[in-house]
């Protein structure tokens, strides 16, 4: 039975999963009496189980281990096929919805960008259930395919360190490349899925504790851990509890190396000068600070508008959003608002939208740039500087720093442009399916980030994601594909020798 | 004493040199048949062929019955595993190593060291001590040479006189009674090549070089006596980032005073090396002698100039070079000690001669009686010993003044009762007083002899 899962493709353990899956909002609505979304589920999950049950039975005997070709496709396919097998309860559920919607709903999921039509509809809690729990799977498969992928691959963000020759880095590199592709998964997959279980476990039991109902609590935990940020409609933002302990989980998507300290780098223990976890850090200071004293500024001009406990209240406010959209969950605080009434002044989007676009850390489940090329270009940068100074100085920062600086830049400058560019394409297309300019660039940024709720807060007034037309929505989808891959995984598999080895 | 050195480098080579004109039964081993013939040639020494670590060598060359080992191999392990073979299984009582690696020489590990541990009596870094001497150097950077006694408390001024100089053509004799309160003596003075010391009724002319004693607390006053008023180094550029150079840099990153720095280094790597080692300062990785570096390196504005490359010519044309840019100051490193004339000529202010140093240090200890520091002036021309007084030695309980000290000895600085003073020709020497004593290399043995303790000393 083991080894002929072993044996299995990729996509189809995927889709074996995403089946099983089913069941479980299947009890949900069923406890809940919404007796058809139940039946939607159930059969469903029945349905692709079977289909599950006989591919096994015929691809199981070709004997053939999994290539890391098969993964990287797997990968792509899981992102683009799947959605569509997903998508069959939710539409079933819902009724009266087109495929295209339910299709764009899951892969927003998946891509753990949490955007969504339904904001406007009231829909049965097990759907937003559903929805939380595709993007907490589309999490854990980019938590672990991070590291048993794209990490042998030198993808992923992994190029910006990948040219480490110390004795130190062979050993990992040979750690990570240990075994066949199938086996790398299968130990990954074992060593991260109980942390990334155990941490929502946590985190569920926590907001339950702090007055979250059930069902809300466990959205809010997945969301959270798999930073797709999706949240039942009728959920009104959590109190002040709740809110520092999606603030502490959020660090999960920081660095990698707050879950577990992967053989890349050399010295353990060391969170406080991890390069990805210093930038975060000081972006948590600069920023909120900034967006602070500009509100501060115009209280006084305001005057008398509230007191020490709202400028407080403020403060944390932007705190929490800040580190919820670095990390690309986009969780507002609710305290956010009150920065604004507060002063009287409105919360520039603009900075949301920077810091979607940074991103979380590499080979966690965060979207965006990563922390750790923007570190890169940044160290580069310096040093360029330093250089019109010193034309021929040499920088210190010890031999790693030196390579992430010269050749880990140059990879992530080409990252970066490969970013932009396919922002400026995305922006064409959606203006030519006749969207503004403003909202062109916040939708295109919020879906290659995986931002989706960026939406509602960056620009001038809300864009909904069902006032779009069918053609955006397909191009949305897919740059929420791309921007989940990344652009690199996707030109690597353009590669020939890649087909030919 | 029978003395086996390990190594014929420029160290070994040194120490060899100074070691056998000394009437010790020197051997030398080293691995290189030629270097040893060349020893044996040109120096009154024995020599054995082999790896100095391999006990059949030592054996061979009298580990047996040696009072000493001196372990100063270009390799750190060679040296250490030396000593442990000359201790666990020649029983050699006393061994020095040259140990380079900075992680072997940090504090927190010096428990290694230990008897039972790692046997090396005494562990000598030349790159370590040469950057020592460059950062005295700076600290008085009027004064060509640069030495301190007594913890720290009494310091040997080199000076040079030139016509700035105030107290020039006065008797020695009426400076000490024009400024009563100096602790401070003129214990040697060069004149036209040649060394010795003063008498009372000397004068000082322009172009002298003069060697001076004098306390701590009392060394910018001196200097201003002698015409070198005291300015303190705000800017500094070093040429060579190397051990020296990096060592220095480090210390002065460490400094209280605010040094701002610039390297310059050839090798990329090493300049790569000290970058990562240093904050605030600033590597620059080209050639110290180029016109375009040095100024990108601002040396117009420089207080002083440190030429710490291996290489003595690139030393001396840097340092130059520096000088007539506008640098305000340079220090020169020269192993080569018949280039020590050529500093004048060439306006270089001061030089480090790193074997002067390392010598010094392993001096020390084969000096007799209590002698705790050495220092060797110029090319082995005399020596300034700092030494405690015994009981039973000679001068115990004696007046400065009935000492039979020889011609060329002279008294610099005397410590009582952990208080140092100038010593006057009624000064009493007693038990238990520390004397820092200027002596030419040939009264040396006659100074050691009065320090010596007699028979029943035991």
């Amino acid at each position: 039975m083991q080894r002929i899962l072993m044996r299995l493709p990729f996509l189809l353990i995927l889709q074996g999963l995403g089946a099983v899956a089913m069941f479980l909002p299947a009890i949900h609505a069923y406890q809940l009496r919404y007796l058809h979304t139940a039946r939607s589920f159930f059969y469903s999950g029945m349905v692709f189980l079977i289909l599950f049950l006989l591919l096994a039975v015929a691809l199981g005997t070709r004997g053939r281990e999994g290539t890391v070709r098969g993964q990287l496709l797997g990968l792509t396919g899981a992102l683009v096929l799947l959605p569509l097998m997903l998508a069959v309860p939710f539409r079933e559920a819902i009724g009266d919805a087109h495929l295209l919607n339910s299709w764009f709903e899951m892969v927003s999921s998946l891509t753990t960008t949490g955007a969504s039509l339904y904001t406007d509809r009231a829909l049965p809690t097990t759907l937003h259930l559903w929805r939380a729990m595709v993007g907490w799977m589309g999490g854990l498969l980019f938590w672990v395919s991070a590291l048993a992928v794209l990490a042998p691959l030198n993808l992923g963000g992994f190029e910006v360190i990948s040219t480490d020759v110390t004795s130190a880095g062979r050993a990992a590199l040979r750690d990570r490349r240990a075994g066949l592709p199938g086996e790398r998964l299968r130990r990954y997959a074992l060593r991260l899925a109980p942390i990334y279980v155990g941490l929502t476990a946590i985190l569920w039991l926590a907001l339950v504790v702090v007055g979250e109902s059930a069902t809300t609590g466990a959205i809010l935990a997945m969301s959270t851990l798999s930073t797709s940020g999706i949240v039942p409609n009728t959920w009104e933002g959590g109190g002040f509890a709740s809110e520092i302990l999606i603030f502490a989980f959020l660090f999960f998507a920081v660095s990698r190396l707050t879950f577990r300290s992967d053989a890349i780098t050399r010295e353990r223990g060391h969170l406080t000068g991890d390069p990805e976890i210093r930038l975060a850090v000081t972006l948590l200071i600069i920023l909120p600070g900034f967006l602070f004293l500009r509100h501060f500024l115009g209280s006084i001009e305001s005057e008398g508008q509230d007191s020490f406990a709202g400028a407080l209240r403020a403060l944390w406010g932007a705190l929490f959003t800040t580190l919820s959209f670095l990390t690309t969950t986009g969780f507002e605080s609710s305290y956010f608002d009150q920065a604004r009434y507060w002063s009287g002044l409105e919360t520039t989007g603009l900075t949301l939208v920077g810091l979607s676009l940074i991103g979380g850390g590499v080979a966690t489940t965060a979207g965006g740039v990563k922390l750790l090329r923007i570190y890169a270009l940044y160290t580069h940068g310096a040093r360029e500087m330093g250089r019109l100074i010193h034309p021929s100085s040499v920088g210190s920062s010890g031999p790693g720093g030196r390579r992430l600086r010269r050749e880990g830049a140059f990879v992530a400058w080409i990252f970066f442009m490969l970013f932009v560019i396919t922002i400026a394409a995305t922006m064409a297309l959606l203006g030519l399916f006749g969207l503004s300019f403003e909202a062109s660039t916040i939708l295109t940024i919020a879906a290659l980030s995986n931002t989706g709720p960026l939406a509602s807060v960056a620009g001038e007034g809300p864009i909904s994601y069902a006032e779009l037309g069918a053609a955006a929505r397909v191009v949305l989808g897919a740059v929420m594909v791309l921007g989940r891959l990344e652009t690199l995984a996707l030109i690597a598999l353009f590669n020939r020798d890649f087909w030919r080895g | 004493m029978k003395i086996i050195i390990c190594g014929a480098g420029q160290v070994g080579w040194q120490i060899a040199r100074h070691l056998s004109g000394e009437q010790n039964d020197v051997t030398v081993v080293d691995n290189n048949p030629d270097l040893v013939r060349q020893a044996t040639d040109t120096l009154d020494v024995q020599g054995i062929a082999g790896h100095a670590s391999y006990p059949d060598v030592l054996d061979r060359a009298g580990a047996q019955d040696a009072d000493m080992v001196i372990a100063a191999t270009h390799s750190d392990e060679v040296n250490m595993v030396t000593c442990q073979v000359a201790h666990s299984v020649f029983a050699v009582p006393r061994k020095i190593a040259r140990l380079r690696a900075q992680s072997y020489l940090d504090a927190i590990y010096s428990d290694l060291y230990r008897r039972d541990h790692m046997p090396i009596d005494v562990v000598i870094s030349p790159e370590k001590e040469v950057a020592e001497a460059a950062l005295r150097r700076l600290s008085a950077p009027s004064a060509f040479d640069n030495q301190t006694f007594l913890d720290g408390r009494v310091r040997l001024l080199g000076i040079a006189i030139d016509e700035d100089c105030p107290v020039v053509n006065t008797p020695l004799k009426q400076l000490t009674d024009l400024f009563s309160t100096l602790r401070s003596i003129v214990v040697g003075v060069r004149r036209g090549g040649v060394l010795f010391a003063p008498e009372p009724g000397d004068q000082l002319f322009v172009g002298d070089d003069i060697y001076i004693v004098c306390h701590r607390d009392d060394t910018e006053r001196a200097l201003d006596i002698f015409g070198k008023p005291f300015k303190r180094q705000e800017r500094m550029v070093i040429v060579g980032g190397g051990n020296v150079g990096l060592a220095v840099a480090q210390k002065l990153e460490s400094a209280s005073q605010r040094v701002r720095t610039k390297m310059i280094e050839k090798n990329r790597r090493c300049a790569e090396r000290a970058a990562d080692g240093l904050e605030r300062t600033i590597v620059l990785n080209g050639d110290g002698m180029s016109r375009e570096l040095l100024t990108e390196a601002g040396i117009q504005k420089a207080d002083s100039v440190l030429c710490v490359t291996d290489d003595d010519k690139t030393n001396l044309l840097a340092a130059v070079r520096a000088k007539q840019a506008g640098c305000g100051m340079s220090i020169c490193l020269v192993n080569d000690p018949t280039l020590q004339s050529l500093m004048k000529p060439l306006g270089i202010d001061a030089f480090i001669n790193p074997r002067a140093t390392t010598v010094s240090s392993i001096l020390r200890h084969i000096r007799h009686g209590r002698v705790r520091g050495v220092y060797s002036i110029g090319d082995a021309e005399a020596e300034v010993i700092e030494a405690q007084v015994l009981s039973t030695s000679p001068i115990s309980g004696q007046l400065v003044r009935e000492i039979d000290f020889p011609e060329g000895a002279l008294v610099g600085a005397v410590e009582k009762n952990g208080k140092v003073i100038r010593p006057k020709g009624t000064t009493r020497i007693e038990e238990g007083d520390i004397i820092v004593i200027f002596a030419l290399a040939a009264d040396v043995p006659a100074v050691e002899r009065l320090f010596q303790v007699s028979i029943d000393f035991f």
